[in-house]
């Protein structure tokens, strides 16, 4: 009889446990609980923001008396090796003479151009960070993305300071213009792109890289809700060309034993 | 015996070793297997093709809760045309009830300069509302009107101490006079700060991406529990209009002037009676003086706090480098035992505060001799009423 009361009081308890989790789970406004969505999103940013700095460049530009004048422009950088190689738009850091870059933590570093693409709008830029490992980003695959997947934007809008906005995949395999080369196969996204996000990462869902944001259309400059990203397969077909020896100089190398043999053909 | 102890949610002991099985009628039939694994997938294939996902679930029910508290408010402000002729202007804003007396919490600049404030609910009850107070370095403002308490549903106010960034966040507003609109988006950052018109700086700003306009300042910006964990404010945007760059004031800032506002009608503000200047090491090297970082004062008030307390501004013009600073006052090293690196810091210690209390302050003089002064912080006086 004892037991057939526990039992009863058992039943009791589990459909009441039952009724609480099932109210937490589905009640949607439930209180101190974030939705699936948020939690993703809010552990990708924390997983990433440290491998995303602050890229200040400063070119030396002519005022109308030709008195030359520093000019700081803001972009963002993904920290791609854990030994300081830092990749970023061309644009971002093209005819600079100073590149400052500032890590999530805040510090400040000044960095160097190892490697540059002006065709695919790419550079590699370096810090020497001597005792101390920086937390590189994990490359994803672009090939594999669609239409309408979630993606997070994480820069420096005109220079405001780390950033996050999100969005989705509007389109893929766009090709757009940009004063005169012609950028291939970029993915379209409507996550807020602003000048300064220029060189920044575009992350999926799992946190991998899938892109860097690289152009905006808009007739106001700035975001309209389409943003342009290089995808990461291109990062890393054009990036570690960038980086070796035999990648930069070797088409250099070709040319110049070209001429040399023209020219004994020539002359013999 | 047995019967009784059976709980009436159950028709037959769920832990016999038989298991659970639904009560069925004897009259009627057994469902063959076939038949059930059937009702399974279209079960299954109807909840996948027809629901919603939790997220937006949640966006709708957080939307159907609380726009009710969403007001609209529409002021009227006189100016003068080309010709001098008086004409009324009006602007739009949004605003949040926080109680059911009928306070709203808006933005200072929404009801700045207004003649008349009418506030629109979200059934489309009009009401002129009356100002109650405001408070321009914070740049938020409480509004009352008189509509009964069954129309009046309230925005719970959170905490903003502990939001992450990528976070959802809602805005409800009424972007360009349009009329109650939701927009949905992330933390983009946290700890901003902000001028406010009057120079004074807002701290603590949350950034976001969601869509803000100008007509949803004085909106709540809400978090995926339904409580308000700011107040849409500002936007950063070359051009006015969103480009997904968004600021709000942290509801923590707002919960700590609200309760002024509603009965004084302003925030008092503790007030060093001083002005500050950053001391870097090289202006300190330059300068010959004992210290390496600090707040400097330039100029004080006359008989104000500091003045009261025996600190001393700065007498003297110096040059350093491009820039010339005045010199000669004391440098202001700790307060309450706590190092002083800059200027910004001291305002933000002292904003912490109420007037009436003490600071203890360590300081660095001119002659190079090191002092500590009790300051009994004052009230700082206000410009001019709304």
């Amino acid at each position: 009889m004892l037991m057939c009361k526990l039992k009863g009081w058992f039943e009791t308890f589990a459909l009441l446990l039952w009724t609480t989790h099932m109210l937490m789970c589905c009640h949607p406004g439930a209180a101190f609980a974030f939705t699936q969505e948020e939690m993703n999103t809010m552990a990708v940013y924390k997983a990433v923001a440290p491998s995303i700095v602050n890229i200040t460049a400063t070119t030396l530009t002519y005022d109308f008396f030709l008195r030359p004048f520093p000019e700081a422009g803001s972009g963002s950088g993904i920290i791609f090796r854990e030994d300081g190689t830092i990749i970023t738009n061309y644009h971002v850091v093209a005819g600079a003479k100073r590149i400052e870059v500032t890590l999530s933590d805040g510090s400040h570093w000044d960095a160097r151009i190892i490697g540059a693409s002006p065709n695919d709008d790419l550079a590699a830029i370096r810090i020497e960070v001597q005792g101390r490992t920086l937390q590189a980003i994990h490359l994803g695959d672009s090939d594999h993305l669609e239409v309408g997947e979630k993606v997070l934007a994480i820069g420096n809008p005109f220079g405001l300071g780390q950033t996050l906005t999100v969005g989705v995949v509007s389109m893929l395999g766009r090709n757009i213009r940009d004063n005169g080369r012609i950028l291939k196969d970029l993915i379209q996204t409507d996550a807020s792109i602003n000048p300064g996000n220029s060189g920044g990462a575009m992350v999926n869902a799992g946190g991998e890289l899938v892109g860097i944001n690289t152009a905006i259309l808009s007739p106001t400059g700035s975001s309209i809700g389409i943003g342009f990203a290089i995808p990461v397969n291109k990062v890393k077909q054009v990036v570690p060309g960038m980086l070796s020896f035999w990648g930069r100089w070797l088409g250099w190398i070709l040319a110049v034993l070209l001429v040399y043999w023209l020219f004994r053909k020539i002359y013999r | 015996m047995r019967q009784t102890s059976q709980s009436i949610f159950f028709a037959t002991n769920p832990f016999t070793p038989g298991g659970w099985k639904p009560w069925r009628p004897s009259s009627w039939p057994r469902m063959p297997a076939a038949w059930s694994i059937w009702l399974c997938v279209v079960l299954l294939s109807a909840t996948a093709s027809f629901a919603l996902t939790e997220d937006e679930r949640n966006n709708i029910e957080l939307y159907k809760r609380l726009s009710p508290g969403v007001v609209n408010i529409t002021s009227t402000v006189l100016e003068r045309d080309f010709f001098f002729n008086i004409v009324p202007r009006q602007g739009t804003g949004s605003g949040s009830i926080i109680d059911t007396k009928g306070y709203i919490l808006t933005n200072h600049h929404v009801i700045e300069d207004a003649r008349k404030l009418e506030v629109t609910l979200a059934n489309g009850k009009k009401y002129t509302a009356r100002f109650i107070g405001s408070d321009p370095s914070t740049d938020l403002a409480v509004l009352k009107i008189d509509a009964p308490s069954r129309y009046l549903s309230v925005i719970p106010m959170g905490s903003s101490q502990n939001i992450q960034v990528g976070q959802k966040v809602l805005a409800i507003g009424n972007p360009f006079g349009l009329g109650q609109t939701l927009t949905t988006g992330v933390i983009s950052s946290v700890g901003r700060t902000l001028r406010s018109t009057n120079g004074a700086l807002v701290e603590d700003i949350i950034q976001t991406d969601a869509s803000i306009n100008p007509g949803n300042s004085g909106g709540p910006l809400i978090d995926s529990s339904g409580k308000m964990i700011g107040i849409n404010t500002a936007i950063f945007s070359p051009t006015g209009a969103n480009v997904g760059i968004g600021f709000a004031i942290p509801v923590d800032t707002a919960k700590r002037v609200l309760q002024d506002l509603i009965e004084k009608g302003h925030y008092a503000y503790p007030w060093l009676g001083a002005t500050l200047m950053t001391l870097f090491p090289d202006f300190a090297e330059a300068l010959k003086l004992p210290v390496t970082n600090g707040a400097m004062i330039v100029d004080l008030v006359p008989a104000g706090p500091a003045a009261k307390a025996g600190l001393r501004g700065g007498d003297k013009r110096a040059q350093i480098g491009n820039s010339i600073i005045v010199v000669g006052g004391d440098v202001i090293t700790a307060l309450n035992g706590q190092a002083i690196e800059d200027a910004d810091s001291v305002i933000r210690e002292i904003r912490k505060m109420r007037p009436g209390d003490r600071i203890r302050l360590q300081i660095a003089r001119w002659d190079g001799s090191r002092d500590e002064v009790t300051v009994i912080l004052g009230e700082q006086p206000r410009r001019s009423r709304w």
